[in-house]
Formats: structure tokens, C-alpha cells, sequence
């Protein structure tokens, strides 16, 4: 006996239109977020220090956190304490060189710091969207190759967009700054997006069998896949948060943003683009 | 026999988990036995190796400060002439321009326009290919080298010097300082920070007494070379002088007798003798006799023209020792540090208890997840075993290339961890959609399900390889592991996964 079951959800009683209407508002949303953001801002989204130069210090101090932060020589840009025993602080700054401390300082170490030149930084960045458009060229690239027809394999790409956009959009709202860390995990959202496109793509196009019973049972197995992943990236989301470590927890919770976004678009966008290329496309 | 061609997949999984188990545990084992000391200090059992941000230390960036004209038709004979020229146009040092016959470049380290560099050299008569930001493969050899020197000199273990290569960016070079268990600043004024440096000549004064004088300032020694081997295979540093210390030198070491029969292969220091010694912050380090060609060409009166000579050292070791207290421990060109990356050691080796029991927590979620959904343990247990194995293997590789864990890697697990999960609930659902009965039936079942995972296998693949060849520093390490892991999974563990699956769900075999 298993506990947990995939719903059984009946998708051919919504129309296409039905299906496709919220994922494509949702992406169009996600654009106009992220669109106002760079008319405001001048960047689709709020980089890091590691991309606009600056510095970061990791603070250790029993003394109250307006304490700490009064005791650097520099405002910080940013100030907030992290994970949840509550005398660790990430301050960061503007300037290149991380300010020193004055004051009454006994008590406050710094355990961790970061300086980034701008130099470097923009050339980081550089290196970084170079390194996102070849992996989602690339992804492209073989998906086409792979289906070798261009209404399914556009599905696979417009999804995987949409699930790398619409987490952008969100770190924008949720003010999660741009960092390698994020990067990593826009990254991973290719891979984790690709696999349950691909495995509907395949029951549809590859096997035997009706649309509906196919599309069953890739969902039976890509909702499956999906829900684990999310359950890990909660909990680790979770613990790394508790212990601080940024790093892993930015990770996270980009990764559980965008596994959502995928849920939605796998099932509602690519689903409605295969059935229209079955009953309509193909027929023409 | 038959065996194991059916199981073939199955016996290679558990061989690996062995064998990476055995790279883990087994003392002495992997590219971390050579620095057990530390080992047995921070009490870690396993041989796996941790970078920077898991065990602490500093981590600088920098670019070296010059720009450089290629394709310049410098020989032997007028590369001191043209470096000369090419100073006193630029305004700079005599010292901050090196012409390099071997291959054919000019070297400016100061922060002037490439334009002015190419005008320069123009109007001297020269026509170089290229001007380009950024100094010679040779300068910053001779710059890892000197920082590998200074850091050695103060015992701090562990350190590493290299130079690496981006593809794009301005700035295509960093020098990378790696130093466990210092500060920042610690770091950065060791390697910035210098001292005075002097030669002095050592020689019988007329009343019996030995005699100790100045003959050349540190600044007077313009060009001093990384360390080479004559042809007897001693190893040397070869100095370069100004010109007016060249003629000083001459009439100095003439006067003083260091080119008479006496003063010829005669150093005996502290004993007496003649000897050329180099002193740093007025300590004596390196102590070498005047060599018969030197002699003839400083009596003779060529030296001016061609102001070189070689301080021979007994070991390359030695020679290399000799270069850096030559140069006082200064760099030949200026470098910046770009990136600084500091960690309290105390601080990181918290990271792993801790990022351990954050994987830890995921997979336990995965699992319940997986056990939720199936039900039958026949199907989740071996699903979960298989996606840890994976990760066994993968630090047993670590241990064993002794990659230095960062926290980057350990997302990479994450992520491997995860795709790996998805192949192997794939797998499982195809092969059980109906009842199996024949292994013929799971087999084509298997292939279906294989050709989904090879597909997302190679999709990811593909989205991380420019990552890994892309030197974006943190992320390289991410990328490497998923690549890896992702390949370990498709080509020995999740086929091996359905191995098992045939074995339990089949009767027929």
C-alpha cells in the first residue's frame, strides 16, 4: 500500500485555452517583473558583491545586533543576522575593501569576509551569462536534435525558460540577490526541467497507446519525481537556513521556486502544446 | 559465467562502493596521506581532502599590473638598449621595462596605455605584431615562483601559488594565492611586503682586517631572472645592472682586487677571501667568489656593455632562495588582488558536521518521500541505497584524486543526489506499469526507460560542461561533480538499480 498517491487529475476536461492560459500569464508576469526591474535598476536582477565588487564580512558577536552594526567604520549596504542562534551577522558593503572595526569591539570576530574588485566582479558576471546562454543554447540545441520536430521540442524549451524566468522574477519580489550560489541553482533548473519535459515528450510521442493514458501515467511518474526533489530542497532549504549557511539555502530555494514553476508549466504548457500538435498539428 | 553477464551491472556497483569505501577509510590511502599531520589534527576519518571555505584560510586573486608588446626583434645584443630607451620615453624605471629576446616581447609594468607603448617602440624604430594589458608567461612564472618562495620561507603549509586562465574577461590571467589558516591582510603584506637588499664586496683591507663595502643597491640590480642551468648544470641567477652601476661596479671590484690572481674563486667568508655578498635588511644571506670570466671581461673593460652576470648557487633551491632575497622579496611587476575570500578556520570546520546533516536531512526526506509512494520497500529501500551509493562513489573519487572539497561540491552532490532520484523513480515506474513476469518483458521495458535517462542525462550534461571549462572559480567544482555524478549514475548505478528490481520482481531468473 502506498500513502502517498499522485492525484488523479482529468486534464482533458479543461480546454486547451483553459490549460495554457495561467502558465503563459504567469510567465508574462514574471516578464513584466523582471522587465520593470531592469527599467529600474538597469539589471534583470539584483547582482550579488560577487558581481558588482564590494565586500562581505561574516560577524560573530554576543553584543546586540545595532551594537555590531554601528561598530563597523562603514554603513553597511546590507545588515541582517543569519541562521537562527542569533549572534552571527552577514554585513556587506559598498567599498572593495571590507571597513575595520572601532569601538567598543571585544567581543565581535570576523570570521568570514569576501572582497570583490568591480573589475573582477563585472567579469564574473560576464563569465556567468555566458555560462547560463551556452547551457541553455546547448539544452536547445540537443533537445531539437533529440525529437527532431519542432512543436514538442519547442515545449521543452519554453518550459525550461519560463522555469529559469519565473524564479528570476521571484528573487526580485523575495529581494534574493544574484550570487554564484544562484547561478548554480538557475543551472540545475536546465537539468531538474529537462527530465520531466523529456519523459512527457516521450510517452507521447514514443509509445504506444492514447494521449491521455500516456500523459497519465508521465505524470504519475514526473509528478512523483518533481515532489521529491521539492521535498528535498524544502528540507534542505530548511536546515542550511538553520545553520547558516547561506550558500546552500539560496540554493534551495531558487531550486524549490523553480521545481513548482515546472509542476505548473510540465502539466499545464507543454501538455496543452503536445495535444494541440497530436490532434491539430499533426492532422493538418 | 552467465551470472555474471546478467549481473554484470550489479557486481560493478558493488565493487565501486567498495573500493570508494576502502579510498575513504582506509588510512593512508589518496593524495591526503601526505598531509596526515593535518589530518590527525582536525580528527577528520576519512581521507577526504577539504578546500578553503571547509577548513579556512585566505584565498587572493590578483592581476599583474604591465602591458606587453609582441612581436618586437629584440636579440641579445640590443635588448638592454631597448629597454633603456623605452624607459626614459615612458617616463618609468629602468627597471619596470624587460625586452625578451626568447620571445620577442617588451614588457612595460606600469600602468600605461597600450597606445603609448606602441608609439614608443615606433618611434625607436620597431614595429611590434601586438600591444596588449598584461605581462609575459615568463613574468608571472618568475611571480608564482617568488610568492611560492616567501610563503615557503615562513613556514606556512599547505599554500598554493598557481596562474590560471579564464576564456573571457579583460583580465585573461589571475595569479591565485591559496594560504590555509591565515587572515587576509596576514597574507596580502607577506606577499607585498619587502626589505632592503644590498651586495657588498667582502675583502683583505691593508691592515689585515677583512673588509665589508657596499658595492651595489637593490635598485641597481634592474633585471633579476628566475633561476636557469648553465651547461654544466649548475644552477644560476642570472643580474643585470644600470649603466652607471655598471661602470661603478667595474672600478669598485677592479680597485678592491677582486679581479687579481687572489681575488679569483677565493671566498672563504667569514674566513677571508674575496667574496660578493648578498646582504638583506643587513643580513648576510648568500655569499659567492668572483668567477675568472667575470674577472677578464671586468678587467677588461667590456662589461659596460653588456652589464650581466651569474651568481652560481649549489642547488636550484639555493638559486631560487638567492632570487628572492635578490629582489628583496619584491615582485617584478605590481599585482592587484581583484578577489579576496577569507574563513576563520574554526568557523569552517563547522561547515562540515553541518552540511553533512543538511544532506543527511535531504536524503532522509527523499526517502520518506520514495517510501510514501511506493510502499513496497522491495522497490524504495533499493532506490535509496542505489541514489547513496552514488554519492559514496563520488567522494571516494574525491579522496582518491584528492580534490579539495568546497561547498560547492557539495551542491554538486545535491544535485546529484536529485537527478539521480528522478532516473531511478523513471525506472521503477516504467518496469512496473503491469505485472512483470519474464525478464524478456523487463528488459525492453528497461531499454524504454534507459533512453528517457540518457536523454536527461546528456541535457544536463550539456547545461554544465561550459561551466566547467568556463573559469568561474566556485562554480567549476559544482559543475565537475554533477557532470561526474551524472555519469556514474547513468553508465554503473541506476542501470544496476534495475538489475536489482529484475532480480526481485522476476521469477524466471
Amino acid at each position: 500500500m502506498s500513502w502517498f498517491e499522485v492525484p488523479d487529475v482529468d486534464l482533458s476536461q479543461y480546454s486547451m485555452r483553459q490549460l495554457v492560459a495561467p502558465p503563459l500569464a504567469v510567465l508574462v508576469v514574471a516578464l513584466a517583473v523582471i522587465g520593470g526591474w531592469m527599467a529600474a535598476t538597469g539589471a534583470p536582477v539584483s547582482p550579488g558583491i560577487e558581481f558588482t565588487g564590494g565586500s562581505e564580512v561574516v560577524a560573530q558577536s554576543s553584543a546586540p545586533s545595532a551594537q555590531v552594526k554601528a561598530a563597523f567604520d562603514a554603513e553597511p549596504t546590507s545588515f541582517r543576522s543569519v541562521g537562527t542562534n542569533g549572534n552571527r551577522y552577514l554585513a556587506t558593503f559598498q567599498s572593495e575593501n571590507a571597513p575595520g572595526i572601532s569601538g567598543d569591539t571585544a567581543d565581535i570576530e570576523i570570521v568570514q569576509s569576501q572582497e570583490v574588485s568591480p573589475t573582477f566582479g563585472s567579469s564574473t558576471q560576464g563569465l556567468a551569462l555566458l555560462g547560463v546562454a551556452a547551457a541553455f543554447l546547448g539544452m536547445s540545441v540537443l533537445v531539437f536534435a533529440l525529437f527532431r520536430t519542432f512543436v514538442p521540442s519547442i515545449a521543452v524549451v519554453v518550459s525550461a525558460f519560463s522555469d529559469i524566468v519565473v524564479p528570476v522574477a521571484l528573487m526580485n519580489v523575495f529581494e534574493i540577490k544574484l550570487s554564484l550560489g544562484t547561478v548554480a541553482a538557475l543551472l540545475m533548473l536546465i537539468g531538474y526541467s529537462v527530465d520531466s519535459d523529456i519523459l512527457l515528450n516521450n510517452h507521447v510521442l514514443r509509445r504506444s497507446g492514447g494521449f491521455w493514458e500516456s500523459v497519465d501515467r508521465a505524470m504519475n511518474t514526473g509528478v512523483t519525481m518533481t515532489l521529491t526533489s521539492i521535498a528535498a530542497m524544502v528540507v534542505m532549504t530548511i536546515v542550511s537556513y538553520i545553520f547558516g549557511i547561506t550558500l546552500m539555502s539560496s540554493i534551495g530555494l531558487v531550486l524549490v521556486m523553480g521545481l513548482v514553476t515546472d509542476l505548473m508549466n510540465t502539466y499545464m504548457l507543454n501538455v496543452t502544446l503536445l495535444r494541440w500538435y497530436k490532434f491539430e498539428g499533426v492532422a493538418k | 559465467m552467465s551470472w555474471f553477464r546478467e549481473n554484470w551491472r550489479i557486481a560493478a556497483l558493488v565493487v565501486l562502493v567498495v573500493a570508494s569505501s576502502v579510498a575513504l577509510f582506509a588510512p593512508g590511502i589518496g593524495a591526503s596521506a601526505n598531509t596526515s599531520g593535518q589530518q590527525a589534527a582536525t580528527g577528520d576519518p576519512t581521507n577526504l581532502n577539504y578546500g578553503l571555505e571547509l577548513s579556512g584560510g585566505v584565498r587572493l586573486r590578483t592581476t599583474v599590473t604591465g602591458v606587453t608588446a609582441d612581436g618586437v626583434s629584440v636579440t641579445p645584443d640590443n635588448e638592454g638598449e631597448i629597454a633603456t630607451r623605452i624607459s626614459t620615453a615612458l617616463d618609468v624605471d629602468r627597471g619596470d621595462v624587460r625586452a625578451r629576446p626568447a620571445t620577442g616581447s617588451v614588457e612595460v609594468y606600469q600602468n600605461v596605455s597600450t597606445s603609448s607603448l606602441r608609439t614608443t617602440l615606433e618611434d625607436a624604430g620597431y614595429s611590434p605584431d601586438s600591444v596588449r594589458r598584461g605581462v609575459t608567461q615568463a613574468t608571472r612564472d618568475n611571480i608564482v615562483s617568488i610568492i611560492g618562495s616567501k610563503i615557503d620561507a615562513t613556514g606556512l603549509g599547505g599554500a598554493e601559488v598557481k596562474d590560471i586562465e579564464t576564456s573571457a574577461g579583460a583580465q585573461a590571467h589571475y595569479i591565485v594565492v591559496e594560504v590555509p589558516g591565515q587572515n587576509a591582510s596576514q597574507v596580502q603584506s607577506l606577499i607585498q611586503g619587502r626589505g632592503q637588499v644590498t651586495l657588498d664586496a667582502y675583502y683583505p683591507g691593508s691592515n689585515g682586517t677583512n673588509v665589508n663595502a657596499t658595492v651595489l643597491r637593490g635598485d641597481e640590480l634592474v633585471e633579476v631572472d628566475q633561476p636557469k642551468r648553465d651547461q654544466n648544470g649548475r644552477p644560476f641567477v642570472p643580474v643585470q645592472l644600470s649603466a652607471e652601476a655598471a661602470q661603478r661596479f667595474t672600478g669598485d671590484m677592479t680597485q678592491y682586487g677582486f679581479t687579481s690572481q687572489a681575488g679569483i674563486s677565493n671566498c672563504r667568508f667569514p674566513n677571508g677571501g674575496y667574496c660578493l655578498l648578498t646582504k638583506l635588511d643587513g643580513e648576510e644571506v648568500y655569499n659567492a667568489s668572483m668567477g675568472p670570466t667575470l674577472a677578464r671581461t671586468l678587467s677588461s673593460g667590456k662589461f659596460v656593455n653588456n652589464p650581466s652576470f651569474r651568481i652560481t648557487a649549489n642547488s636550484m633551491t639555493a638559486a631560487r632562495n638567492l632570487q628572492v632575497n635578490l629582489q628583496a622579496g619584491a615582485l617584478p611587476a605590481e599585482i592587484t588582488v581583484q578577489n579576496s575570500y577569507y574563513v576563520a578556520p574554526s568557523f569552517a570546520q563547522k561547515y562540515k558536521p553541518l552540511s553533512l546533516v543538511t544532506g543527511l536531512a535531504a536524503a532522509i526526506a527523499v526517502a520518506i518521500m520514495v517510501l510514501l509512494r511506493y510502499g513496497e520497500p522491495k522497490i524504495a529501500i533499493p532506490m535509496v541505497f542505489t541514489a547513496l551509493a552514488e554519492v559514496v562513489i563520488l567522494l571516494g573519487f574525491a579522496a582518491v584524486s584528492g580534490l579539495a572539497l568546497d561547498l560547492s561540491h557539495l551542491a554538486g552532490f545535491i544535485a546529484v543526489i536529485g537527478t539521480g532520484v528522478d532516473d531511478l523513480v523513471i525506472i521503477a515506474d516504467e518496469v512496473m506499469t503491469e505485472q512483470v513476469s519474464s525478464s524478456r518483458i523487463f528488459q525492453s521495458r528497461f531499454r524504454k526507460a534507459l533512453w528517457v535517462i540518457g536523454a536527461a542525462a546528456a541535457t544536463t550534461i550539456l547545461a554544465m560542461s561550459p561551466l566547467a571549462v568556463l573559469s568561474l572559480g566556485d562554480l567549476r567544482g559544482f559543475a565537475l561533480v554533477t557532470i561526474l555524478g551524472v555519469l556514474i549514475g547513468v553508465l554503473v548505478t541506476r542501470p544496476a538499480y534495475g538489475d536489482v528490481l529484475r532480480r526481485l520482481l522476476t521469477t524466471d531468473t
